[in-house]
């Protein structure tokens, strides 16, 4: 008989901490184990210990490490820290679970429940725990509360098919070989036009995204907009001026427009139909992380990167259930009751979860489902710390969304009035709320307008004041923003719930487009446009969904990943000869753009003593140290500061309001600074 | 052989970028000529050179095709 422990392996400290707590009723000891902190604590007789991973410790890579070499398919797992220096504390943690494994009897994989938790424990039972992923009991949640936990253990059960393993694993690898193959053939076209190397990126999900953004580029810069005009007149009635558009939104011509302003400048109009119309509005489905997503863009034009990172913090904090998730569903399971009741503790709150819970409350359901964990909503837990400016924002959507799936539809009574000049028809059009229903508990951010109409029946008559002919031209269309590129990846099935916001981080990370307005660089132009001329399935679509939807087979049947991937190989094979076999033209075609990216990441602004030359980063031939000097050196500039020789460091659009001189962003391990470069800048004196 | 208009390679003197700008100026050109009830093409080029909704490459075709 063995006298071992139960090892509970949790995906983040936090969670370890909250899943000590529960299980123990707040007398868990802290440890610790070889430096990384552990919960030890008795319960029902028997003794468990609890640690955590930190998101990822074990990664893909391939054995050779060597940048120049590809086709590369046989793929190894190995620790992080082996493969990224940000990730020293991996080794750290994973020697702590080899520790703790060694006297423990029984293991819990108690991450976060979906493909990338799944495969965090899988790969923890795997390699740290001496291959007990098949032996590990499965605790499941939602919530990070106690009763959830309690729950969760309760009724912990053995891990069956580990489809989400298999496939959280199988993504990897996929995307490992796609990246790594396909990246590595760019850069050696580029190192083939005689420049130094230079690493040139492209991912199975980055290429289809990077390629809706430079369809929309181009449809951009080759636009040619169209003039229309638009005409609106001001109606009097009984001493009262309101304005009517003209029934035909857009006029194609200006001598129409003209006709339209000269035929009813003077005379009288006449009510010809009045309409008026009640409709009922239903309450907006509960939040998905995409539509969570899409709202904190709309509501506080956060990115969905920063959206997600707060989500995140929510959960850890036990304030709302697990965030990753693709269900617009609110199952009974949760206990609406429990958490209208938690709710109405905060004041803001009290007096619209007082008024749900005076009937049977039932929220509105979305269409989509996700069969590990329902749509984000409140736990009603107490806030145990006081949360910072957007915490307090996106816990308030989350929770207004919660209320409002459980209100009533709203009535909206909309009046529209046709008023005819001669041939000419004007409009006028109104709307206001006389139920508000749902739209109260979703307060500020339900987004109707009241537009309130005279009283007007049919025949009436009105003085036509004036018309107002204005000359417009089309639009040109508009650039993705996070938000809206977020929901176009979504429509087309590429990337997942939990990858798509980093996917658009690391395009602009890799200088294809620019973070603040998404324009797409040279760069970005450059490397579409030869994969679509040499390696066109690289940047389809349809190549990506299929493999997504295949990986869903694999999450739900715990099966195929290895004939999948037997696929994928297949392709990446082809795409790799036709890029092999066009290699001088593909490097002619990126080697210009990515040379004038390397030359402008040099470029860290204007130079604020000659004001015509640019402040460059420059490296001493004799000392070997970095330091920014003027390109107008050699007409006599000589404008010029020391730079911190440790960190990256980055171009910002903006230049220092004490002294001109650019402001810089310094990053170094996690750190970020940002920083006037100029060491004789006024504010910097005592 | 380059484009005139920018770095990149060209067949007939432009990039497909600006291949396709141009194609799009001249295409939009009755478009203007009906809406306003007769246009001159110069006239034209200026406008749309001057159009603040006017993409980049199309502006730069604009100009070229202007003689500027």
């Amino acid at each position: 008989m063995n006298s071992g422990y139960t090892l509970v392996i949790c995906e983040k400290p936090d969670a370890a901490r909250r899943v000590s707590d529960a299980l123990s009723g707040g007398s868990a000891r802290t440890e610790e184990v070889n430096g990384t902190a552990i919960y030890r604590f008795d319960r029902r007789g028997e003794e468990f210990v609890v640690c955590a991973a930190q998101g990822h410790l074990y990664g893909v890579s391939d054995p050779s490490d060597e940048r120049a070499v590809y086709p590369v398919f046989d793929v190894e797992w190995y620790s992080s820290d082996l493969l990224d220096e940000d990730s020293a504390n991996a080794a750290r943690r994973i020697s702590a679970v080899r520790t703790l494994a060694a006297r423990a009897s029984k293991f819990v994989n108690a991450c976060d429940f979906d493909v990338e938790g799944e495969t965090i424990g899988y790969n923890l039972l795997r390699y740290a725990c001496g291959g007990k992923e098949k032996d590990a009991l499965r605790a499941k949640f939602s919530t990070l509360t106690g009763e959830d936990l309690v729950k969760a253990f309760d009724e912990m059960k053995p891990q069956q098919g580990q489809g989400l393993a298999r496939a959280g694993r199988a993504r990897h690898a996929i995307d490992f070989v796609w990246g790594v193959n396909l990246s590595r053939a760019l850069s050696q076209s580029a190192l083939g036009s005689g420049h130094r190397y230079r690493t040139v990126s492209i991912g199975r999900v980055q290429g289809p995204t990077l390629g809706f953004l430079v369809q929309r580029e181009r449809e951009i810069r080759e636009f040619v907009p169209v003039p229309y005009w638009k005409a609106s007149g001001t109606f009097e009635k009984e001493g009262k001026k309101f304005t009517a558009g003209y029934a035909e939104d857009r006029i194609e011509t200006k001598p129409f427009a003209g006709n339209v302003r000269d035929e009813c400048a003077g005379k009288e109009a006449t009510a010809a139909a009045v309409r008026r119309n009640s409709v009922q509005v239903g309450p907006p489905v509960p939040f998905n992380i995409g539509d969570l997503q899409k709202e904190a863009y709309r509501a506080f034009g956060y990115t969905p990167t920063r959206t997600m990172q707060i989500a995140e913090r929510l959960y850890l904090g036990a304030l709302i259930s697990y965030p990753r998730t693709g269900s617009q569903r609110l199952p009974p399971s949760i206990n609406y009751m429990r958490i209208l009741r938690g709710i109405g503790k905060l004041p803001q709150y009290s007096i619209y979860a007082d008024e749900l819970m005076k009937s049977e409350p039932k929220p509105v359901q979305g269409a989509k489902s996700d069969p590990a964990h329902p749509a984000i909503h409140p736990t009603g837990e107490n806030q145990n710390r006081a949360l910072d400016a957007s915490e307090a924002t996106v816990f308030d959507l989350v929770v207004r969304r919660f209320l409002a799936a459980f209100g009533p539809s709203a009535r909206r009574e909309l009046t529209d009035v046709s008023l005819a000049v001669g041939e000419h028809r004007f409009r006028l059009s109104g709307g206001r709320t006389v139920f508000p229903g749902w739209m109260k508990y979703y307060g500020r951010f339900a987004g109707y307008r009241d537009v309130e109409l005279p009283p007007v029946s049919e025949g009436d008559r009105f003085r036509v004041v004036d018309v107002v002919v204005e000359e417009k031209f089309e639009q040109r269309p508009s650039r993705f923003n996070q938000s809206s590129l977020l929901e176009k990846m979504e429509k087309e099935g590429i990337g997942t719930k939990a990858t798509r916001a980093d996917i658009i981080a690391t395009l602009v990370g890799r200088g294809y487009v620019s973070a603040e307005s998404m324009e797409v660089t040279e760069l970005g132009l450059s490397v579409i446009e030869a994969l679509t001329k040499y390696a066109p399935t690289i940047v389809s679509t349809q190549l990506t969904r299929e493999i997504e939807e295949k990986l869903e087979g694999v999450e739900s049947e715990g099966a195929g990943e290895a004939s999948l991937l037997r696929e994928t190989v297949r392709s990446i094979t082809n795409q790799l000869a036709e890029l092999s076999a066009n290699e001088e033209s593909v490097g002619r075609e990126i080697d210009s753009a990515l040379m004038s990216a390397v030359a402008k990441s040099f470029v860290l602004g204007k130079c604020p003593v000659c004001k015509t030359g640019d402040l460059r980063v420059i490296r001493s031939k004799t000392t070997k140290k970095r330091f920014v000097g003027c390109s107008n050196y050699f007409k006599g500039c000589r404008a010029s500061v020391p730079l911190p020789q440790r960190g990256t460091i980055k171009a910002t659009p903006k230049a220092c309001e004490h002294c001109s001189w650019p402001i810089v962003d310094v990053t170094g391990g996690r750190r970020l600074w940002r920083l006037c470069i100029n060491p004789e800048c006024p504010r910097k004196r005592p | 052989m380059k484009c005139s208009l920018c770095e990149r390679d060209g067949v007939s003197g432009l990039c497909p970028y600006h291949e396709a700008a141009k194609a799009r100026v001249k295409a939009t050109y009755p478009l203007w000529v009906k809406a306003y009830g007769g246009m001159d093409w110069k006239d034209y080029l200026d406008n749309v050179k001057r159009n603040i909704q006017t993409g980049q490459w199309a502006k730069e075709i604009a100009q070229f095709l202007k003689g500027d």
